[in-house]
């Protein structure tokens, strides 16, 4: 699980007929993890009401497309949980391998900017 | 999941066999200078704005299990909304 910060929305007419119900937010990850952010956005299905401005726990993969309504669902990100309240130490995320799955030292919580 | 743009359509005569008679499209993300090449799942086209999911099981379940390829579009955007 990942956390991040819900950025925006996407609306989509024609999508998988499986996706007709779920609702979609774009999510800029809080952490940087390789290589599923190289793309520094990922857009998730949402069954807990987060909105714009919320810190969000996402989920990727398998347990993703449980929570998103079962395993035929054809997505790989969902939002688990709207986060409260976060207690944590910035500086030690600075150290790569800090913890699973991050591989190098954490950048600054930056914006979405274009890449062009 | 991530959001990009088509920006252009793929053809190859030696391809692998799960990829024949596949539309492949060029996707470029929204927030990074990458493309991928994803398979249309739907009808886009370029210039359309897509949602793209990645992975084997994804695949699996639209396209199916015998095309070569785990980046599948499976929605095009109408509209989208970012603060920032």
């Amino acid at each position: 699980m990942i956390l991040g910060r819900v950025i925006g929305h996407v609306w989509a007419a024609r999508r998988d007929a499986r996706l007709q119900r779920a609702k979609l937010l774009v999510v800029r990850p809080h952490a940087i993890y390789e290589p599923a952010f190289a793309t520094r956005h990922l857009v998730a299905t949402d069954d807990c009401d987060a909105g714009v401005g919320d810190d969000v726990i996402i989920c990727l993969g398998a347990p993703a497309r449980a929570s998103a309504g079962g395993n035929d669902m054809p997505v790989d990100a969902a939002v688990l949980g709207v986060v409260d309240r976060i207690e944590w130490r910035p500086e030690a995320m600075q150290e790569p391998g800090a913890a699973p799955g991050i591989k190098r030292a954490l950048g600054g919580l930056g914006g979405l900017e274009d890449a062009r | 999941m991530f959001l990009g743009r088509v920006v252009g359509r793929l053809w190859a005569t030696r391809q692998a066999a799960g990829l024949a008679g596949r539309k492949m499209l060029l996707v470029r993300p929204e927030t990074a200078a990458r493309l991928v090449v994803a398979v249309d799942g739907l009808s886009a086209g370029p210039g359309d704005r897509v949602v793209v999911a990645h992975g084997s099981r994804v695949r699996d379940l639209t396209v199916g299990p015998e095309v070569a390829d785990k980046d599948i579009v499976i929605a095009i955007v109408d509209g989208h909304e970012l603060s920032q």
